[in-house]
Parts: structure tokens; sequence; C-alpha cells
């Protein structure tokens, strides 16, 4: 077969992308990856951002490996993948520059907190054995594609079936708290459970992660216990990070990739889908070349591959509006330190605490009002700000003895007020304000900062091809997750041109979950082909 | 203990009358109490100051179910609508936006701000209309549960799936994003002009302490429109003589079944025996034996107050505590010498006979809602005004009027707590707040009356004031109203029911919930 008989082109090479191309290569599908960067990766990828500091800006909660990725393409083999055992994923900042760090192990956890709440501490081990088992369930219906209750045919209704077996089996009150706690708020959902100020905080910073609502608003309960799927019991936010961080993933799914016989070409940004007669036909790189191709897989952008690289001509208006439709709203702006030593924050009792998440937020109330700036279009007085030192796990992103800090600051809208915009000024004004933050729990802070380097959502658009600087590619409101993501009756990865396919993280299951969007659209791709 | 009822409904608000009227039709000799020396609930009229009559806290009505006007012949027994003709929003800059009975003309004022918008309505209008027509039917079904294994229930889900799956993908999903988004998304993906959405979204917070922002408020949208669909009137409207005359028209139908309805008679307890209700205690101490007790009352009340709650399981306990009312809404009755003038549209004029929305753009209410999030009432609230005296003369003296102000936000638990001198800041907001749109408000009025969130509790009994008996919001709907396993009206307490609106499908002078309430005591009689 001549250079130009690819069966299909994979688009991004990222998680999803690597994945997808990875299951289609072992299908025996002669498959094209093409990556617009130099590098693999994604948001998982890997920047140096001040001379021998690297960082991951967005890889610093790698996801969620569900089991059948793994095992399907060989992942996580005695060379690949491990993660790191940070003890304490979350540690929030209490009153008077104290700190409440929550470990994985209820039981250390509930220790913790009963300094503070003995009624706390007693409900929670109940509490993170319940939110465990609604994310294990949430974990069943993102392995799976997205059940329609509009499916016709027998084959559609087979798995909805399925997970209607798997729903019941959660009990009776298990079933309704799952109900109940998808549109309810996270403060609600606090709010039920604990008194404590700071802990009830710690709860909602999962509810809002990434999501330019505030934890008053409804729909943060289902947030939260997306960002959990994958993450050990006990844990309340997120999944520990692998050894090596996010470029062992990268790596293992390239390898797996390659030796599926993928095809990858780096520095090949995708133009244009060509498409004839409701088919896709190829692709035309931004070089102009043209690449004859039977299928896409596109994880790109939804609204990018829908709007910008195919010609609008093939898709009905509705659809184009629906697609046009689609929430991003980033709202997390990220700061990079490179450090001469870890910052002193005097209450806090270890430094370990910094490998996971450390929120400076003691309260719901000031996650609330950082909110609101959000809604009129400016960035938080005082946003909400999480700390992150990756290198106490991955040294080798600084020199020797150095560090990396990275903070996570919510709220910066991606859409400004008025004549407001992300330049120069506004991103520093933000990150003056983080360092502030930071430097008010760990005087001194500010004298150990070598270099600092802001990212608004403007420059993760910009240099991760995320829209709008959103890492969720589609805001997880409840109006778009499973069959309604990326847009209502296409969650089954399809489009409606023939051979092109979503897979990216704008697709079922979204955010968070490595792999799962391209495997599951890759299966699809696959499935179609056989008939 | 004097005679024997076969069911005594406790509180005689619409929905206790409208269970009552169906038991007593059924021919169960069925006795109604009501603590206050009125009949209604929240849907009473009264002459708060001499001469000027005010539907005092319901104002305006749309919901009530047909088969219950249908089957209670409430025509008959006195239920006569008024239309409410329009809805004007003054906008900030002077202008206004209205919307008039005639679609046509409601057409051409819109094109004049936004001709995409114009386009945009009238499609909008259907999608919305077959929406309203697609939860109809659950507002008439007793809620399945989906964690049940009862061949009731999963009959019940079976129909309810076939029932979704028959609207098509299109609708289904247009559904899921009603019941999910929040309305000034929703909005947003149809309409650019600000004052139609503000305005149209200001029905999705109504009585629901979310701001339009606020993922869960297009539900309440949804509910607001239900209205405006059924078959026996079309649009909101007032009823004459206030909203204290729909309630005496149930009664009257209820009487005329045989019901018996006594005021002045506040339940203390309900008297339970052996896990079973044998009758309720009055705070005269007098008591009144009966097969069912129903209870009208809200969640809290039924549960935590008219019996004790060690003798219901713990769930259910709980399930009750976490049930929210959070009131966040209060209303400002006005006596007025004359017509007030709005500056959007100076002197009189059919105006004056709908409803003026204080709803100028998103991000005002927005800001309404910020307000009361963190404990203060809206420095500028969102507000629905109607002058009752407009469309029914016989509300107020010749020549004068009677203005009714539904207003939000007022947070129940206020910063510091409701006295004297909150409520009457609260009525300057408002007061202050509607001069700058009628500036010659303040010289009108004759006397006010302000109803806090407190006040509401207080006088009606409503928890926390909240005029749903429970927020509308979607973790307390359907087969969670009000809690998971005790949301078919019936209680733990054999012989105890519940029929207010804190069950499904509650909310605005609706009945379904008195009625659905009633259907299932007979059938489990039958």
């Amino acid at each position: 077969m001549s250079r130009s008989g690819y069966d299909a082109a994979v688009i991004g090479g990222g998680a999803n992308g690597l994945v997808a191309a990875a299951t289609l290569g072992k299908a025996g599908q002669r498959t094209l990856l093409l990556e617009r960067e130099a590098a693999l990766g994604g948001q998982g990828r890997v920047v140096e951002f001040a001379p021998g500091f690297h960082a991951a800006p967005l890889g610093l909660d790698p996801g969620w490996l569900p089991a059948p990725i793994a095992r399907s393409l060989g992942l996580g083999g005695p060379d690949g993948l491990e993660r790191s055992a940070a003890d304490t994923p979350l540690t929030v900042a209490v009153e008077r520059g104290a700190f409440l760090s929550l470990s994985r192990d209820p039981a250390r956890a509930a220790e913790a907190i009963g300094a503070y709440s003995r009624a706390d501490a007693a409900k929670w081990p109940a509490f993170t054995a319940l939110l465990r088992r609604l994310a294990g369930f949430l974990e069943e219906l993102y392995q799976t594609p997205a059940p329609d209750i509009s499916a016709s045919s027998l084959g559609e209704l087979m798995p909805l079936l399925g997970l209607g077996r798997k729903f019941r089996a959660l009990g009776r009150r298990d079933m309704v708290e799952f109900l109940r706690t998808l549109p309810l708020s996270v403060w609600e959902l606090a709010d039920d459970w604990f008194e404590y100020a700071p802990l009830k905080a710690a709860i909602a910073t999962g509810g809002i992660q990434d999501h330019q609502q505030g934890p008053r608003s409804g729909g943060t309960g289902f947030v939260l216990l997306h960002h959990l799927v994958g993450a050990s019991a006990g844990a309340l936010r997120g999944r520990a990070p692998w050894r090596r961080g996010p470029a062992a993933f990268t790596e293992a799914a390239e390898r797996a990739a390659r030796s599926a016989g993928v095809e990858i070409r780096t520095g090949a940004g995708v133009a244009r889908i060509q498409v004839k007669g409701d088919a896709v036909v190829g692709v035309v790189l931004e070089s102009g070349e043209e690449i004859p191709v039977r299928g896409v897989l596109s994880t790109g952008n939804p609204v990018r591959t829908l709007t910008e690289w195919v010609d609008p001509v093939w898709l009905d208006p509705e659809f184009m509006h629906a697609v046009g439709n689609i929430r991003h709203r980033g709202c997390t702006a990220i700061v990079l330190y490179a450090l001469e030593s870890l910052p002193e924050f005097p209450g806090l009792a270890s430094k370990e605490a910094l490998a996971g998440i450390v929120s400076l937020t003691p309260s719901l109330r000031l996650l609330e009002s950082a909110a609101d700036a959000a809604k009129y279009g400016e960035v938080s007085e005082r946003p909400h700000v999480e700390l992150t030192a990756p290198t106490l796990h991955w040294p080798e992103l600084a020199p020797e003895g150095r560090h990396v800090l990275v903070a996570r600051a919510q709220y910066a809208p991606y859409r400004l007020r008025g004549d407001a915009a992300w330049d120069a000024t506004t991103r520093d004004a933000l990150a003056a304000r983080v360092t502030v933050a930071i430097d008010s729990a760990a005087p001194g802070f500010r004298s150990r900062v070598l270099q600092r380097v802001a990212l608004s959502p403007l420059d993760l658009e910009e240099r991760f091809g995320l829209r709008e600087g959103a890492a969720s590619q589609g805001e997880l409101g409840l109006d778009q997750i499973l069959f309604m993501r990326p847009v209502a009756g296409w969650g089954n990865h399809r489009t409606p041109i023939a051979g092109l396919y979503l897979g990216g993280v704008g697709s079922h299951p979204g955010p968070g979950v490595l792999g799962g969007a391209g495997w599951l659209a890759a299966k699809r791709l696959l499935s179609d082909r056989r008939r | 203990m004097s005679r024997r009822y076969d069911a005594i409904i406790i509180g005689g608000g619409h929905n206790g009358l409208v269970a009552a009227a169906y038991l007593a039709r059924a021919g169960r000799k069925t006795l109604v109490l009501e603590r206050r020396p009125m009949i209604g609930g929240a849907a009473v009229t009264e002459e708060v100051f001499p001469g000027f009559k005010f539907s005092v806290f319901s104002y305006v009505v749309s919901l009530l179910r047909p088969e219950i006007i249908r089957d209670l012949d409430l025509p008959r027994h006195g239920l006569q609508i008024l239309p409410l003709e329009s809805t004007v929003t003054p906008m900030e800059n002077g202008d206004y936006l209205a919307s008039w009975s005639d679609p046509d003309e409601t057409r051409r004022e819109l094109c004049r701000h936004s001709p995409r918008d114009a386009d945009a309505s009238v499609v909008f209008g259907r999608l919305m209309h077959h929406m309203a027509m697609a939860v109809r039917p659950i507002l008439g079904m007793v809620p399945p549960d989906p964690a049940s294994l009862s061949p009731r229930d999963l009959a019940g889900l079976l129909k309810l799936g076939g029932h979704f799956r028959s609207l098509g993908p299109e609708r289904f999903h247009a559904l899921h994003k009603l019941m999910t988004m929040s309305s000034a998304d929703y909005l947003d993906e149809w309409f650019e002009f600000d004052a139609l959405k503000a305005t149209r979204s200001a029905s999705g917070i109504i009585g629901t302490f979310l701001g339009p922002r606020s993922p869960g408020s297009a539900y309440v949208l949804l509910h607001h429109y239900m209205g405006e669909i059924d078959g026996a009137f079309r649009a909101w409207g007032f009823q004459k003589g206030g909203t204290g005359a729909i309630s005496d028209s149930i009664a009257s139908a209820a009487r005329a079944h045989g019901a018996e309805i006594r005021t002045g008679a506040g339940v203390e307890r309900v008297l339970v025996s052996g896990g079973r209700a044998t009758g309720v205690a009055l705070s005269s101490g007098e008591e009144i034996a009966a097969n069912l007790v129903v209870s009208g009352l809200d969640p809290r009340l039924t549960f935590t107050r008219l019996v004790d709650p060690k003798e219901l399981p713990e769930p259910l306990v709980e399930g009750i505590r976490r049930y929210k009312f959070r009131g966040s809404s209060g209303k400002v009755n006005l006596a007025l010498s004359g017509l007030p003038n709005f500056t959007c549209m100076p002197g009189e004029g059919p105006h004056l006979r709908g409803a003026m929305s204080i709803s100028p753009s998103i991000e005002y209410l927005e800001r309404a809602y910020d307000d009361a999030k963190y404990g203060e009432f809206s420095r500028h609230p969102y507000m629905d005004i109607v002058i009752p005296s407009m469309i029914d003369p016989g509300m107020a003296p010749p020549g004068k009027h009677v203005m009714s102000i539904f207003v939000q936000y007022a947070p129940y638990s206020l910063n510091g707590g409701w006295t004297d001198q909150k409520r009457e800041a609260f009525g300057d907001a408002v007061v202050k707040t509607l001069a700058r749109y009628a500036p010659n408000i303040e010289s009108l009025i004759l006397h006010r009356q302000v109803l806090t969130p407190d006040d509401i509790e207080r006088i009606t009994g409503l928890t926390e004031g909240n005029i749903f008996q429970g927020e509308l919001a979607l973790q307390q709907l359907f087969f969670l109203r009000p809690v998971p396993e005790w949301a078919k009206y019936r209680t733990p307490i054999r012989g105890y029911w519940q029929c207010g609106a804190g069950t499904h499908p509650g909310g605005g002078i609706m009945g379904a919930s008195g009625r659905l309430a009633a259907l299932e005591m007979l059938r489990g009689a039958a």
C-alpha cells in the first residue's frame, strides 16, 4: 500500500489520541497519528517554563486509567506505570495559619478532623465510603458508550439494561443517594454532613475544580464525584500521580501505539478534514499536504473539529447550533514557580502535603465569593489557590535541590468583561495576587522564587489547544455529560459525517479518564466498520 | 372524643381542600381543620386595610389542574379567572420590553429590540409547549420509585420510560437540558436580548434560592411555563375576588360533597396508637377520632411537629432534616391613592392591567441573588408587580388601587435575623427600586404591608417562608419529594398521609398534590 493508504487518521497525540490509535492499530487498521506539537502528551505535556525547570501545568492530576484500557493495550506492565503513594491527597487551610491534612486513610483523616470537630470526625469514614461507592458507579458508566434513552436497536438497549442491573446492585439507599447527589450543590452536600467550615471548604474544592460555578450552584455535587473516578478509597481529590509524572503514561501509550503498527507524526497540525458525499475522504495538514484516509478520529475539541476542520456545508444548521452552544468557560489560571527551595508553611506539619493538593481557602463563603467575580467576567479579587509541588515525587523536573510549585487559581474567566483582555498586565496582576496569597500562608515565600510564569486561560488555549482554556473541553454540567456530550444525542462518538469520530476529552466520558473517550471512539469506529 | 370521621385533613390550604373535596366526593366523611380564622393557607384574600383587599401571599394563578376544575365543577362554585394580559419590563435606559396577549403584537415589539430573538421566540415557544406537554402526564401520576422492585413501581417506570421514548430523541434531550441547566444558560442558547432573557429567567428563580446562572433554575422556568398551555386557560390570571376566592370555591365544592370545615381549629398533634394514626388533638385539648389523618402542612411540620419523630424511621427523619426550604421571597402589598406612572410607558394604559417585571438584565437578577447568598435582602430586587384592582375593581375603593409586589430575594436567614426595622428597610428598598421606574409611586402610597419570609412562616406556617413547601430543586422533585421511599403521600404511620405541596408535584396553586394524595388513599381503601 502506498503512503496514501491509511485506514484511519487519529488527530491529537494526547492520552485519548494515543489510546485510540493503539486500539485501531491493534485491530489491524493502518493508522496514522497526527500531533500538531513537536511532543506528544496533550494535557499531560511537560514544558520547560524556566531554564532547567519543568512542569506539566495540566497534568497534576494524572487521571484514571480504566483497567480494560490498560489491559487491552498492555499498559501498566512491569516497566510501565506506577503510582506514587502520597498519603495526603488534600490539605486545607484552617484559621490562624494552621492546616488540616486529609489522609487517604479515613481513620487517620478522622483523627486529624477530630482536633476540630468530634462529630465531623465520626462521620468522615462513612462519607468517604459513600463517595467511593457513588464514584464507583460513575466508573461503570464511563467504561461503556453513553446509554441513550432514545436508543432504538436491541444492541444499544442491551448495555442500558446491563447498567440498570449495576445501578440496582448499588442497593436502595445508594441508588437514591446517587440520583440525589448529581444535581445537588457541593455546598449542600457538605452542609448535610459536616459542621467544620474548613472541612466543608475542602470537600467543595473538588466540586468546583475547573468549573465556572461556585459551590452553591446545582450540579457541583456531580463535578465532585466525576473527579473521584479512579481515586483510591478515602481520597477526596484526584488520583495519585504516576511515579514518573504524566510523561510516564505518554511514553507507555506511545510504545503501545507503535508496537500496534501506528505511524506517529509530530509537528503535523491538521488544517482540514476532507469530506465528500457525507463521508470522510482525507485530511489536509497545515503544511498543505493531503493525506487520503477512510476514517478520522479527532481528539481535538469538538467545536474546533466540526466548525474549523470540517466545511460546515456538510452539517445541518440545528446540529451546528448545538455545537456552537457547547459551554467551555475555562476559569483556571496556572502560575508556575521555579523555587530556590520549598516554601515553609508554619502551619503545615509535613512538607509531604505539598505532594498532594494544598488549598489555601478555608471556607465555602470565600470559595463562593471568588466565583461571583467570574459571573461578571472579572478575575477574583481573592482567588481560590491550590498548590502542588510535583518535584516532591518527581525531582527531575528541577535542577538538583530546587523545586517547582504549581499554583492553580480560580476564578480567572476566559471571557473578561467589556474591554478587558488577557494580556501581560491582567496575567501579572493575577499572578501577583496568587503570590500574595501564598506568601501570607508561607512567609518568606517570595524570596525563594527564582522565576514565575503565569498561564491565563487564553495562554492555555494557545499553548495546549484547549478551547477557552477549559481543561474539561466542555463544562461538566449535567446537560453536557453522557448522551449529551459533546451535544445531545451524539454521545456515541459518531458525527453526522460518516467516518468522522470524536474521541477527545470533549466527548463521553470526559476529562480525567485516560484514553476513555479515545478508546470508546475507536471501538465505535471498528464496530461500524465491521458492519 | 366527639364524632368519628373517615378522614381528617390538617390545614385548609388549597391542597388540603382539594384532598377533602375528592375524599368527600367518594363518600368519605371528611373534616378539614384550619388553624387560622380563614381557610386558604397561602391562597387567601384579606381586607388588610379598610376597603383594600389583597391576595396577601399567592397572587396569580395558572397551574390549577384542569381535571380538578372539571371534577369539582369549580366554576359553579365561584372560580373565575380573569386573564393577565401583558408583561412589561422597564429597562434601565428608559425603554421597555412588552409581551401582549396578541402574539403578533408581541412579535412586533420584540422585533423592535432584536429581530433574531423575535424569530427564535416562535420556535422556542413551540418547544416549550411540547416540553410542558411532555411533563404534563408526570404531574398527574404518582411518582414511581426507581429504587423499588415492587411490580407497581416497575410498571410505572416502564410506562414512564415508554413515555420518554415516545417523545423522540430531540424532545427528550431538550427536556433533559431543561431539567439540568441554569435558566440563563438555557435562554442564552436561544436569545440575545438581555431584558428578554432576564424576564424569562425570572420565572426560573421564583420561590427558589438559586440565581439565574445556577443549574437547576431552568426547571422552575418550565414549571411556571406549564400554566400557559393547559386547556382551561392559556395565561396567568387573577381570580375574581383574589386568590382567597379560589380556596373558597374549592371549599364550597368540598362542602357540597358533604365535607365539614372548621376554622380556628389548630391541630396540636396527630394521635398515634400502635403505629397507626387514630385521630388528632387540637390546641384546645379536644380530640377527634378518624380512620385517616392527612397533613396538608409542609414536610417538616408533618414529620417533626405533628408526630413524634421517634415514631419514624431514622432515614426519613434524616431526609426531612436535609430537605431544603430556604424561603427566598417576600411580598409587599400597597394601597394606592392612584395609578403609578411608569417612565417607560407614561400614563394609563393596558400595561397596568398586566404584570410589570423589574428584571432589566440577567446581571441585575444575579446581583440580587448575590446579596441574598450572603444573608442580606437584595438592595435592588427582582419584582413581579400587578395591580389587581385594574382588573377586578372590587379589590379597592373607587378610584383607588391595590398593588401586589412579589419580591426576590429576601432570605429567611437574614444576617442578624428579621426585625421590625429590617422589615421596613426591606420595604423601603422595594419602594425605592420601584420608584426608579415609576417615580410617583412614593406619593401614592396610603398603606404598606411588608411580608418577609419570617412573616410568611409566622402567619401561614410555611417553614422558612418557602412558598412551595420546599424548594423545587431537582434533588427534591418527583420520587425524591419530600424524601425517597415516602414520596407517594404515605407515611410510615399507617393511616397518616401527606397531601401538601411538599409532595410531588408541588408548588403553585396547582392542587395536584391534594388530588393525587386523595386518589391514593381511595385506591388503598378500595
